[in-house]
């Protein structure tokens, strides 16, 4: 791009101006980020080497204490079982979605509505899904009386105890979101250009070869996006279990915990470091992700 | 790919029309099954929001008969209970409320996810990398931890407790909008800025007359997009606007519960009543949300 | 190169935007004093109340007393925030100066600090004459905050429900509170007792028996210094074992997860719940409730914790949240002129049925019952409570946080691992850790 004469004079002037352009156009976005992600990120790792308790005017520097409580107290990780809950639902959101995405992108009768009716939840307020759903799983509630019609009588405890309570919290969030990999799934599928199944289904290629050989390839970028999204959202589940149960029942993320070491023992130190520990984990998943999957169409440059 | 019209070998000594007849029947049977699931989906999806809706049409006496979740409401038009909701809720001021967020944060958003992505995308500058990495790192920040921190920025604004501190925050950082703006600048040719430039166009003009009136469908994207994010979050207006009258839909819903937390009936019609603009809007501008995505996401 | 400078000055921007943006946001001014005003007619300005009691704010109530506020002092303009989910929310806003004019002093801020955050009220010697616990806000002399009131503890109860079972005393052990709750499921179709589990604060009622078993007005200092605050016999492993085995025991609702605070009032009103253990401002809600459900309200029933001695039951009184003046405040003569007024006249308290923190006022009539049958009400000292925080904190144990009566509870019915002994030691020594490391 421009022209990459040497001469002096108007010219230099013109490329420096090409030099500071971009920055104008830059600086507004970056001083928003900046503000209000990375300010507070360098807050947050400089007092997590502080004994600071989120309130108090006074804070100590008390080095990598903080660091070093975080990796000596196994049952901080403990959590991250939790997060296993929502990663095996994160993998079935994303296999539906696929499946779905697949199905619908071939002509079938009310196409349209059932595309609706699946990505739809997606566009619902959050605390009206979490209504929805402490009336889905009250004792006598909806999915009792689904059951019943079925036979199947009495009360359930839905968000009884841990291994059932995390299941029915990220089934809760596979139809949530469900709807928004699909609709991107759809999407790549789509982009595929017509004349490939044209000429696949003149080859005698069945649905499965298709998919197989036309349509997996034509959506890796999302659905690579999709699997980063999925990891770092197993990590960082917030929402839906502090609306549904505040964590009670063995549903504690490790968001949650850290929410609760900071705001209710007042380890903002400690919470910090915590909070440091999750971001340098999904940091490096998403590196991982990158090594092991090197697709430059998921890379923004 | 290559494509012949000559049958693979093999296919003519077999008798066609029972080869037909087989293909024929697995067809339809894949078909009844494809059916199956799509329906089996559709009532997951719709049973949960069916049950908050016939629950929302029934008299707290005909909830305490238990008639379990999905019977069927006595008067299909008793709207006594969204009547409630909508007043004691003050739902009103919190339409009004979120519909002002939602202006000057969309536009904000517009505006700056275009011009991040036109420098990006136009430009090669020695920083770029680093500064594409900022952006995409500052998506992974789990917001709620860095919480403290960013309250106390705003404070100093001295932006709490207005409109303007979630507009400023979800303007702030929003990858999304970026990306999508920037796969959809890659498609609009370079040689568009070159002739304006020829024509003595500066950068601005450019970006302003040319680049932005081709992002229309981008745009669109965004708007919907961003919309429906801040159209649902909570988090961010429960804090930053703690007072009354600065209810969203959201936080007005929330703290309706509080002192109806006994009354499914009300809560379901607060539930219902702030799901359905989002149901009218989907179905006037599913088109424009499929293609956003459809050509936003991907390339 | 200029585009170097310009990256450079855009991050040197930014960093003394994070310097301006640190530290924290109490004053260091301290020093700073809201003294009773002495005529009404001249306090002027606005005054921003935060409570949690948003529930009144909604329907229109404290703007009632606000008109009747006005009546005395007609210059100052009273406005209301009510706040969900309060300590979390006010403890984000006191890391700025913008936390209203009259606040409840939040469990989260630490006692040495109050002169950091709030004006002084008066000197301890004057207002401990006029107030009870103003120790719990005392420091260096001066006083920091004072409690609209203070909480007897005890179960409300239906008792209708309890009669249908042919219970006629107060239980006065914990295990014949059991067997009393054993004869109400077998006779009447009501669940005996009721956790809230799911809504999780009002389980963090049970850390005030402190004081209920023991009739020790010092329970709660001695906490600071006991290694072992769970060791048999204490208050807090009698209320934990009762606790424990109501649940094992299948006494209360089938699946806690699911309760829901505002509801249960009316199933306690209308006897499909038999009993709550909550402080005493819970009486006049319950009260309500029964109204609301066309019950006789007099059929809502408060009784001690099932333990005795010397043939006297005992009931811890400690205080509610605390009133105090914003240091940040600019209006604070009225900001304390409200205080005063809702504490002393506005009759808040008596409505409420609680107990006055106004030494020589009457108790409320919902508290007949406790002094009819000889009750011992203990004053619960509260000298050594920010050391007892402390270490609360420090040990993550959290005495006040509903996690801890929520694992019990998990342990209890099955839905998490180990035993009611485990769960003690495991307290005890967290407990006895924190007391060594609590740097006070």
């Amino acid at each position: 791009m421009g022209r990459s004469t040497e001469d002096r004079g108007p010219v230099t002037r013109a490329r420096v101006w090409r030099l500071v352009t971009p920055w104008m156009f830059l600086a507004v976005p970056l001083a928003l980020l900046i503000t209000f992600t990375y300010v507070p990120v360098a807050n947050m790792i400089s007092d997590s080497f502080t004994d600071w308790d989120g309130v108090s005017p006074d804070k100590n520097f008390v080095g990598s204490k903080n660091y070093v409580e975080l990796f000596t107290r196994p049952e901080l990780f403990q959590v991250f079982f939790v997060s296993l809950y929502y990663l095996v639902a994160s993998v079935v959101q994303i296999t539906l979605a696929l499946y779905f995405a697949t199905v619908l992108s071939f002509n079938l009768k009310f196409r349209n509505l059932f595309k609706g009716i699946l990505f739809f939840p997606y566009l619902i307020n959050g605390v009206a899904v979490g209504f929805v759903f402490l009336y889905f799983f009250q004792p006598g509630g909806t999915l009792d009386s689904v059951l019943s019609l079925f036979g199947a009588h009495g009360h359930h405890f839905w968000l009884g105890s841990g291994r059932m309570a995390n299941t029915s919290l990220s089934g809760v969030s596979v139809w949530r979101f469900m709807g928004l990999n699909f609709v991107l799934f759809l999407g790549a599928i789509q982009s595929i250009p017509g004349e490939l199944y044209e000429a696949s289904e003149l080859d005698g290629a069945n649905r499965w070869q298709q998919f197989r050989h036309i349509i997996a390839p034509g959506i890796r970028p999302v659905l690579s996006l999709s699997v980063i999204l999925a990891i770092s959202g197993s990590l960082s589940v917030f929402e839906i279990p502090y609306i549904m149960t505040g964590g009670a029942a063995g549903t504690q993320t490790f968001v949650i915990q850290t929410v609760k070491l900071a705001f209710q023992f007042n380890k903002m130190g400690l919470a910090s470091a915590s909070a440091v520990a999750l971001l340098v984990i999904i940091l490096l998943v998403t590196w991982l992700q990158r090594l092991l999957v090197p697709d430059e169409r998921t890379d923004l440059v | 790919m290559t494509s012949t019209l000559v049958p693979p070998p093999g296919a003519k000594t077999r008798d066609l029309s029972e080869q037909d007849r087989s293909a024929h029947t697995r067809r339809t049977v894949a078909r009844t099954l494809t059916y199956v699931s799509l329906v089996a989906a559709s009532v997951v999806m719709l049973l949960p929001l069916f049950a908050v809706f016939l629950t929302s049409l029934k008299t707290s006496r005909e909830l305490a008969q238990d008639g379990g979740a999905l019977s069927l409401p006595h008067n299909w038009l008793n709207y006594h209970n969204y009547v409630t909701a909508f007043r004691d809720g003050k739902m009103l001021s919190a339409f009004w409320n979120t519909s002002f967020i939602l202006l000057f944060s969309i536009t904000g958003t517009v505006l700056i996810g275009s011009m991040a992505a036109y420098a990006i995308d136009r430009y090669h500058f020695r920083m770029r990398r680093p500064v594409v990495a900022l952006f995409l790192i500052g998506t992974l920040v789990p917001s709620v931890t860095t919480q403290v921190a960013t309250f106390r920025i705003i404070n100093d604004f001295g932006l709490f407790d207005s409109r303007w501190a979630p507009i400023l925050l979800y303007t702030g950082t929003d990858i999304v909008s970026i990306y999508i703006f920037l796969q959809f600048i890659r498609g609009i040719p370079v040689s568009l800025d070159e002739a304006a430039r020829i024509d003595g166009a500066n950068s601005f003009t450019i970006y302003w007359r040319i680049i932005l009136p081709l992002l229309k469908p981008a745009i669109a994207t965004v708007v919907i997009i961003k919309g429906i994010t801040v159209y649902n979050d909570f988090y961010i207006p429960f804090l930053y606007m703690p007072s009354e009258n600065l209810g969203t839909i959201s936080t007005s819903l929330f703290r309706f519960k509080g002192p109806y937390g006994a009354h499914w009936e009300d809560i379901s019609a607060g539930a219902i009543l702030v799901i359905v603009p989002t149901l009218v809007i989907f179905l006037f501008l599913q088109r424009f949300i499929y293609n956003g995505f459809t050509q936003g996401a991907t390339k | 190169m200029k585009r170097k400078v310009l990256a450079g000055s855009l991050l040197a921007t930014m960093a003394l935007l994070a310097t301006a943006c640190g530290g924290g946001g109490g004053s260091s001014s301290s020093g700073e004093s809201a003294s009773s005003p002495t005529d009404p007619a001249k306090v002027t300005g606005d005054v921003k109340v935060l409570t949690q009691r948003t529930d009144l704010v909604q329907d229109g109530t404290m703007k009632k007393y606000a008109a009747e506020f006005n009546k005395i002092y007609p210059k100052v303009h009273v406005t209301f925030e009510g706040i969900t989910d309060y300590e979390g929310e006010v403890k984000i806003r006191m890391n700025t100066s913008n936390y209203g004019d009259v606040l409840m002093i939040p469990a989260v801020i630490k006692q040495d600090d109050y002169p950091k955050f709030f004006a002084s009220l008066g000197s301890a010697a004057d207002l401990s004459k006029q107030y009870t616990f103003t120790d719990k806000a005392t420091v260096d002399g001066k006083v920091y905050g004072i409690a609209n009131f203070t909480n007897a503890n005890g179960f409300v109860y239906n008792k209708k429900v309890w009669e249908q079972a042919g219970i006629t005393t107060w239980p006065t052990t914990p295990d014949e509170f059991i067997s009393d709750l054993k004869a109400i499921k077998a006779k009447t179709s009501a669940t005996p007792y009721y956790t809230n589990y799911k809504d999780g604060w009002p389980l963090t009622a049970w850390s005030s028996v402190v004081g209920a078993v023991s009739c020790d007005p010092k329970a709660n200092d001695e906490l600071a210094t006991e290694p072992d605050p769970w060791k048999a016999g204490s208050d807090l492993n009698v209320g934990d074992t009762l606790l424990y085995n109501i649940v094992h025991d299948k006494l209360s609702e089938e699946d806690p997860t699911t309760t829901n605070w505002e509801n249960s009032k009316g199933l306690l009103a209308t006897g499909k719940i038999s009993s709550m253990w909550l402080g005493s401002w819970a009486i006049v809600q319950m009260q309500d409730a029964a109204k609301k459900a066309g019950q006789d309200p007099s059929e809502i029933g408060y009784m001690p914790f099932p333990s005795q001695v010397d043939g006297k039951f005992c009931s811890p009184i400690a205080p509610d949240y605390q009133e105090a003046v914003s240091i940040h405040s600019k209006h604070k003569a009225a900001a304390r002129a409200w205080i005063d007024w809702f504490t002393d006249k506005s009759g808040y308290v008596q409505t409420n049925q609680a107990v006055p923190s106004l030494k020589g006022a009457p108790l409320p009539s919902s508290l007949k019952p406790f002094s009819d049958a000889g009750v011992k009400l203990v004053e619960v000292s509260q000298a050594k409570n920010a050391e007892v925080n402390n270490i609360d904190n420090q040990s993550e144990v959290g005495l006040t946080k509903p996690d801890y009566r929520q694992h019990l509870i998990d342990v209890a019915r099955g839905a998490a691992g180990g035993d009611l002994d485990g769960v003690f030691t495991s307290l005890s020594k967290k407990w006895a850790e924190a007391q060594k490391t609590a740097g006070l």
